[in-house]
């Protein structure tokens, strides 16, 4: 066995398991349960990131997803009353033609990139964090300030929400 | 690695804007109720300098394009006239809102700094030439929306209406960044020009730049309001102070539709034939169901919301049509409709009165009586978005129909004369409310509505547009790029 077959028995591992741990959070009738099963989920994407060479981020994916948007989901479900009630995460009444919409872009999606040539970016060069922070300062330097802008009237936004009249 | 080719000239009156911003979220800690008229004064006047700056860069040649950071932003025609767009409905918001604040009791600073925000990312996304600036832009001008809708606290409408507006809104920035990701897979690219350049080359076409074109176009629907992606449309309307609406529905069709029309006519010439037959699908659908829909409302802003959804499927058809008759279509009717929606929210707010609570047919019997100014403006307003001469809206219609008809679409223009023949009916039963109808039972005359002097001022601001642009189009004939030449 090569290199090569060890990240393929690895992706497939991550990718069925993502897929359970997407559905877990569909199904799952507490909603406490589903708030951990997409941590485990957002894990698994790190896998993903980490073989495809992006450890950076896979590092932020962790950090922000598992620990910063999770962690506010479950103190969010645990300050409501009927966090761990069995009826919690309930389904509504338009899950077949939710389902049927669903399977239609699955299967346009698998018929038509399954044919793809995908474009790649060849080796991935051993200080890519380092490029990352210099792209972003550099040639990106615009959408870098003007995501400044978004978080401050994220912000200005989250506060006037929270805010008591 | 080659930093980016600084050019901050054409920013600067998005800086302009930001600062005005910053400055009124700190001057509202100390300027609280009456003085809150000086917020206003310090938000016009910063809009007022960035409109300068706006229209003095554009200068003697407005034709003329200046891109910066490496092409992902451009100061050209179509910016300079959608940012000017913008920055007026900013002003004839913050007119429309002055009293509304005070009598809600609204936190005054936050208001109008996420107003000038909102502005801010209407300017960046009219702008921008690349996939990320443009989705930045784009969630800017919706994070402050989603807030301001939200604005009246503990009135369940508002709060509903935010909550929605959040969720369907950042489904639809779902969408629109999914397909972004496709199509830089795809070209490797995420700048309009190159993706344009990769285009060019036959055989450039594949289906996942397909597929991610259409998730571009369903994320542009969401926020455009196209039928089938309308839904949120009405509830948030309903459910947002009046004043918000009024600047929400305006604002987003002008600085959206901007964008629309860049990305499709600077990164995607080469697939007009596939994004103009998705397009004609959806206005076909957007101009008969919201027309329809709209008449079985009862309560005036749902009824504009519809009505809103209308527009937006006629303005489409001046965009499918993509030639420059079809560009300075988009440019006229989305100049009318700020005008013209405008102003008949300004009257919305006037009638609502505080709580916004008379929004429905009814509050509307009689008010020649209770306000004839009001009334007068409202029956021009109505006439004007259902497109009777000499109002800005016929000629706007004039032109996306015959923007379509010169492109070969004569059925979209055929459809589009038929659905506004039923807007009619919607539009005139206000009117008929107003003039004509007796109130059923009404033990004291109502008394008489006392109209604000900055509402006043937009009345009147919007009544002399709508019969300027209605007479004279050819006044906006430099910005609109000269091709007004209708007549030809």
């Amino acid at each position: 066995m090569n290199a090569d077959s060890y990240v393929a028995i690895a992706f497939w591992i991550l990718a069925i398991g993502m897929v359970l741990a997407a559905y877990a959070v569909v199904a799952l009738p507490r909603i406490i349960h589903s708030a951990l099963a997409l941590v485990l989920f957002f894990f698994q994407i790190a896998g993903l990131y980490v073989l495809l060479r992006a450890e950076f981020i896979a590092a932020v994916q962790v950090i922000i997803y598992v620990g910063a948007v999770t962690v506010l989901f479950l103190f969010a479900i645990m300050l409501t009353n009927r966090s761990y009630a069995p009826d919690s995460n309930p389904a509504n009444r338009q899950w077949i033609a939710a389902g049927v919409v669903s399977l239609g872009l699955l299967g346009t999606l698998l018929a038509t990139l399954g044919r793809q040539t995908w474009p790649t970016g060849g080796q991935v060069p051993a200080n890519a964090t380092v490029l990352l922070g210099q792209l972003m300062l550099g040639p990106f330097i615009l959408p870098f300030e003007i995501a400044a802008i978004l978080l401050l009237v994220a912000m200005v936004g989250a506060i006037v929400i929270a805010r008591e009249s | 690695m080659a930093p980016a080719q600084v050019d901050f000239v054409p920013l600067i009156p998005t800086i302009v804007v930001t600062v005005t911003a910053l400055a009124v979220l700190l001057l509202g800690l100390w300027l609280r109720g009456e003085q809150g008229i000086w917020l206003a004064a310090v938000s016009i006047a910063g809009l007022v300098a960035a409109l300068v700056f706006l229209l003095g860069l554009a200068g003697p040649a407005v034709s003329e394009r200046r891109a910066a950071f490496d092409g992902m932003i451009v100061a050209d025609n179509l910016s300079t006239f959608f940012g000017a767009v913008a920055l007026v409905i900013a002003i004839l918001t913050i007119l429309l809102s002055e009293h509304v604040l005070l009598i809600e009791r609204f936190s005054q600073g936050e208001y109008y700094a996420l107003v000038l925000l909102t502005t801010v990312g209407m300017l960046v996304l009219t702008a921008a030439t690349d996939l990320i600036v443009l989705i930045l832009g784009l969630e800017i001008l919706s994070i402050s929306l989603y807030v301001l809708t939200g604005f009246a606290r503990g009135r369940l409408g508002s709060e509903e209406a935010a909550l929605k507006y959040f969720l369907l809104g950042a489904f639809a920035l779902g969408f629109l960044v999914y397909g972004s990701a496709l199509v830089y897979g795809a070209t490797g690219t995420t700048t309009f020009g190159q993706i344009a350049n990769v285009l060019r080359a036959p055989g450039a076409s594949s289906p996942l730049l397909l597929i991610g074109l259409g998730l571009l176009l369903v994320g542009f629907g969401f926020k455009l309001s196209f039928v089938p992606f309308h839904m949120w449309t009405p509830d948030v309307y309903e459910g947002a102070p009046s004043a918000v609406t009024g600047f929400m529905a305006v604002g987003t069709k002008a600085a959206v539709f901007g964008s629309l029309l860049r990305i499709l006519t600077e990164a995607f010439p080469a697939l007009r034939a596939e994004w103009a037959a998705v397009l004609w699908l959806l206005a076909i659908l957007t101009m008969i169901l919201g027309n329809f829909a709209a008449i079985a409302q009862r309560n005036v802003k749902r009824m504009l919301a519809y009505s809103s959804i209308a527009q937006a499927g006629y303005i489409v058809l001046a965009v499918i049509a993509a030639d420059p008759l079809g560009r300075a279509g988009v440019m006229f009717y989305v100049l009318a409709y700020t005008f013209m929606n405008l102003g008949a929210f300004a009257v919305v707010v006037a009638v609502a009165d505080r709580g916004d609570v008379g929004t429905t047919l009814d509050h509307y019997v009689g008010l020649a009586r209770r306000s004839p100014i009001l009334a007068l403006a409202m029956g021009v307003f109505m006439l004007s978005l259902a497109g009777v001469p000499p109002t800005a809206g016929f000629m706007a219609k004039l032109f996306v129909f015959t923007a379509a008809v010169r492109a070969g679409y004569v059925d979209l223009a055929i459809i589009g004369v038929l659905t506004s023949a039923v807007a009619t009916f919607y539009y005139l039963r206000v009117i008929v409310a107003m003039y004509m109808s007796a109130p059923a039972e009404e033990p004291a005359p109502a008394p008489a509505l006392r109209v604000p002097g900055p509402l006043l001022a937009l009345l009147v601001i919007a009544l002399v547009a709508t019969f300027g642009l209605g007479i004279f189009p050819a006044v906006t004939g430099d910005l609109v790029g000269g091709t007004l030449a209708l007549a030809k």
